[in-house]
């Protein structure tokens, strides 16, 4: 074997260079073969990320809807679809942010993007049911006003001045102030509160109205009584006489003379005037037949003129011992006396004791008509129920 | 070929580094999320509730853009922590907002109780003018209680303010205030109604014949 001076075999460095160049031939390879996998994988991640579809449209859709449907109060009118919307939002973003914090290649947004979907649905379900709804309500609402307002325009109309018990106006009142707050609440949109406050508002007038109209209706009972009385006073003034017919509803005091009402007059009555005066300080007005007894010219009477009535009669005195047996009427109470039609009256509501009260120069004109002797007819009403009422159902 | 590999390996690791540099804006976050409560607490979503569902809807997409970055390879909050300090200054502003609506709700109703009171005083300085007739305060009555409910109203209008219910004490008394004023109309109307009645008599009474007024019989 041929050695060089080195002692080296021949063609030992080519050998050996030659092995060093084919390894790192092989590590080239490798690092190339890896790099080439690395990438492939990259790119096929890169691929499969970019691919993979985000939920950010279907949320942002979501939030658009449901940030509509608050708009449209669907958070009042439809509550329970709002309240699914906004759950299925929550729900969406919850899973989107479960899946984000999973390794990038197993991220599923299909859960997140159901939600979602879900969340925009029921938002615009709720919005358009929360517009019918609320448009639902208002109508309700602005059509209960009007009906509420007829209802006090009847208790105004029937029975504002009727004298009725404490307890029944105070509800009148209370209904009004829930009506005038039920009116701000709706035109200030808040339609749930106006609805409660109507609903209050309605309790209290129906009870005002119904106590009133029991009260009215109980009087009527005794309208074939005074229709008779007033036919009676009628046909007694066919002969000439004047005839003096007090309807205390109407609030009128006519003058009949021949079959025919030649005067009226605007009367006023006591406090009580809705019943028949049954004793002393009852501030009822009495109804019946009564004659004039005296005539009290100015200066006589605290009321500018008055024309005594002849109070009480025998009707009154048989129904007050009658009453007193019966223990309504206590047994200290007297009948009462001194029922006048006078004067100092045009105030506008009932303020007597029991009298008939005219304005001054009414009384003077009635002094002129009538005088002691003549027929003092009153009833409570010349009208039925029905034409009082102009037929309204209460 | 070493340093190529050196450099590779660098560039993967710089991209390591920088993807798990970009954390989630937790404090940003947090301070949005408190900043918004502190408004409702203040009472922005009764007082001003535009201003505060706008921020509420900002919020959401501040969330929403915070998911987005989080999703991605190489996340950037940068959206998210200017939306999220958007939400603040949203915040700041409702709050604001929601103590000068308040502010000006107070003085409104305060004024209104005081207009109210004065007119409740005054329908009843009128009620004592009013046509009494020889009774007296039968007839009145109604119109007395009236005005009670008016003056009660105020009452509990008061105690709504002094709970802090100012939207509820707004509108109870708007309601009083238009019921006083009704009320007033009544008994202007009554008295003027009374004063037209007492002209003639007034002239009556100027007559040369006219005598001492009789004394009352109070026995009806």
């Amino acid at each position: 074997m041929n050695y060089n001076t080195r002692g080296f075999p021949p063609g030992y460095f080519f050998n050996t260079k030659m092995m060093v160049l084919s390894k790192q031939k092989r590590i080239r390879w490798i690092v190339i073969g890896l790099l080439s996998v690395i990438f492939v994988v990259i790119t096929i991640c890169v691929i499969i990320v970019s691919q993979r579809k985000l939920p950010t449209d279907d949320l942002r859709l979501a939030r658009e809807a449901l940030s509509g449907a608050k708009e449209a109060e669907a958070n009042i009118y439809s509550e329970k679809m709002f309240k699914e919307a906004s759950q299925n939002y929550d729900s969406a973003m919850v899973n989107w942010a479960r899946e984000n914090r999973r390794f990038i290649l197993f991220r599923d947004y299909g859960r997140a993007i159901n939600f979602a979907g879900r969340a925009k649905k029921r938002a615009d379900e709720a919005a358009e049911e929360s517009i019918k709804k609320s448009s639902t309500l208002n109508k309700d609402i602005e059509s209960s006003f009007v009906s509420l307002a007829k209802k006090i325009e009847l208790y105004n109309k029937l029975f504002k001045n009727l004298p009725i018990s404490r307890s029944v106006f105070d509800a009148h009142n209370k209904s009004k102030m829930f009506l005038s707050e039920s009116k701000i609440a709706h035109d200030n949109g808040k339609l749930n509160e106006a609805d409660i406050l109507y609903k209050k508002a309605e309790i209290y007038t129906n009870h005002a109205n119904s106590a009133a109209s029991k009260m009215l209706r109980d009087y009527f009972n005794d309208y074939p009584n005074w229709s008779r009385l007033a036919n009676d006073a009628i046909a007694a003034s066919r002969g000439g006489n004047k005839v003096i017919l007090v309807d205390k509803v109407a609030h009128i005091l006519y003058v009949y003379q021949s079959g025919k009402a030649i005067r009226s007059f605007q009367a006023e009555f006591g406090s009580n005037w809705m019943a028949h005066k049954e004793r002393n300080g009852d501030r009822a007005t009495p109804e019946g037949n009564y004659h004039i007894c005296n005539e009290k010219n100015r200066g006589n009477s605290a009321y500018h003129k008055a024309l005594l009535l002849d109070y009480p009669n025998a009707d009154d005195r048989r129904l007050f011992a009658q009453n007193k047996r019966n223990g309504l009427i206590s047994r200290g109470a007297g009948i009462g006396n001194l029922i006048e039609i006078h004067g100092n009256g045009g105030k506008g509501f009932d303020w007597t004791s029991g009298c008939v009260g005219l304005r001054d120069n009414d009384i003077d004109d009635l002094c002129r008509l009538v005088g002691p002797g003549t027929r003092v007819t009153i009833v409570g009403s010349l009208q039925p129920l029905s034409v009082i009422t102009s037929g309204t159902d209460f | 070929m070493k340093s190529k590999l050196i450099i590779a390996i660098a560039a993967m690791g710089i991209a390591v580094l920088f993807s798990s540099c970009a954390k989630v804006p937790q404090t940003e976050i947090d301070a949005a999320t408190a900043a918004i409560q502190s408004t409702k607490d203040a009472g922005a979503d009764l007082y001003v509730p535009e201003a505060y569902q706008a921020m509420v809807d900002s919020m959401k997409s501040a969330n929403e853009k915070v998911e987005v970055a989080k999703a991605k390879w190489f996340p950037n909050y940068t959206k998210a922590k200017d939306l999220l300090a958007k939400v603040n200054t949203m915040a700041t502003d409702a709050k604001a907002k929601t103590e000068a609506r308040k502010v000006e709700l107070k003085n409104e109703v305060t004024t209104m109780i005081g207009e109210v009171k004065a007119l409740v005083a005054e329908n009843t300085a009128l009620i004592a003018k009013a046509p009494r007739g020889k009774e007296g305060k039968e007839a009145l009555e109604a119109i007395k209680s009236d005005n009670a409910v008016a003056e009660t109203t105020v009452t509990e209008v008061e105690a709504l303010l002094a709970n802090g219910d100012l939207l509820g004490s707004d509108s109870k008394i708007k309601a009083a205030k238009e019921k006083a004023t009704s009320i007033k109309a009544e008994l202007d109307e009554a008295i003027a109604k009374k004063g037209a009645a007492k002209a003639p008599a007034a002239k009556a009474a100027k007559a040369p014949a006219a005598k001492a007024p009789v004394a009352k019989k109070a026995k009806k």
